[in-house]
């Protein structure tokens, strides 16, 4: 089954094109073989981030005062190894008290554990859509074939977060176009750039979910002040610094 | 703007965003797992804004649910421009108190 044909009735209200098309989009992208996994190990990771808030350990650790002090095993799909079971799982229910110390004992290549971040995060914002506007979760589409790429961008700077970024005057080749010529490429937009795919489908999701990177003019029936509150609220509930 | 709305404080009033306590009590709900009050507060929140602006709150809501976690997964620290720019909101907030505030040397 392909990703077409989403369903946005059950809202009663119009769901705008772009918001549409970048639901495609990005479904199309989580169902494609990436930089380190494949489509169908793709779409595991969208699986089990989908299945992290039922899973008890998560609840526990959640409520517990150091989400460390708690060992388990995750309730989970059995499609993936449970060192990526477990990033997959905390980046969906607690990312806020994630640490450098839990991401250097994952026991997870950089590579694998940007493009599962990616997917995890694409796979929250996409759910926390649905279900805000009130309709079922898009069901995940079947894999393409094909092997990941295994391509690490050239030109990466470590040391300033914790996985190493391509810094926009380092992206070169056929990572070129990755930041779409911005003027000023913050922080957020580089961090999933040793997955340079999944920045390019950042870009997508941002520009229609929220507004496109440096575009301040964006129109929206909401005004600012009410996007940014809400923003605000949702990353304060998710104790986001950034 | 009364920031303090950010962390769900206030008297319930809109504190100078266009029902903004409307807004803040929606995402609240969108973000709990209590499916009743989610079903409320989206009919309370559909009566006062169109359904395009209804629409744009749960693309926020979906937009920082993916952007929160790529930073805290990838800790990424706050950009040097935000870092001079925001103190005052961020202290006014009390945003040090966030684990991945640790991120952010300097803060």
């Amino acid at each position: 089954m392909g990703a077409a044909g989403l369903d946005y009735s059950a809202a009663g209200v119009p769901v705008r094109q772009d918001l549409r098309d970048a639901h495609q989009a990005l479904l199309d992208h989580l169902r494609r073989p990436g930089a380190w996994l494949d489509g169908a190990e793709r779409l595991a990771v969208a699986s089990e981030a989908r299945l992290a808030p039922g899973c008890a350990l998560c609840r526990d650790r959640k409520a517990a005062l150091s989400p460390g002090s708690l060992e388990g095993r995750h309730e989970c799909t059995g499609a993936l190894r449970d060192a990526l079971v477990d990033v997959v799982h905390r980046v969906r229910t607690d990312p806020g008290r994630l640490s450098r110390d839990w991401f250097d004992r994952t026991g997870v290549g950089d590579g694998d554990y940007v493009e599962a971040v990616g997917i995890a995060a694409f796979s929250a914002g996409l759910d926390a859509f649905c279900r805000a506007l009130g309709i079922p979760p898009f069901p995940l589409p079947e894999p393409l074939p094909g092997r990941p790429s295994r391509r690490r961008p050239e030109g990466l700077t470590p040391g300033i977060a914790w996985v190493p970024l391509l810094l926009p005057q380092d992206a070169s080749g056929p990572d070129a176009d990755v930041y779409g010529g911005a003027p000023f490429v913050p922080n957020i937009v580089r961090a999933l750039s040793l997955v340079p795919d999944h920045v390019r489908a950042l870009r997508r999701w941002s520009a229609a979910h929220y507004v496109e990177v440096g575009d301040l003019t964006a129109r929206r029936a909401l005004d600012r002040p009410q996007i940014e509150l809400v923003a605000a609220r949702v990353s304060a509930l998710n104790e986001c610094f950034y | 703007m009364d920031i303090s709305r950010v962390n769900g404080a206030g008297d319930g009033r809109d504190g100078g965003v266009a029902h903004g306590a409307r807004l803040v009590a929606f995402t609240d709900a969108a973000m709990g797992g209590d499916e009743g009050a989610l079903r409320a507060e989206r009919g309370a929140l559909r009566r006062v804004l169109c359904g395009a602006a209804f629409v744009d709150t749960c693309a926020t809501i979906g937009a920082f649910n993916v952007v929160d976690r790529i930073a805290d997964a990838t800790g990424i620290p706050l950009d040097e421009f935000m870092l001079a720019r925001s103190a005052g909101v961020r202290e006014e907030l009390g945003l040090a108190r966030f684990a991945s505030a640790r991120n952010t040397p300097g803060h």
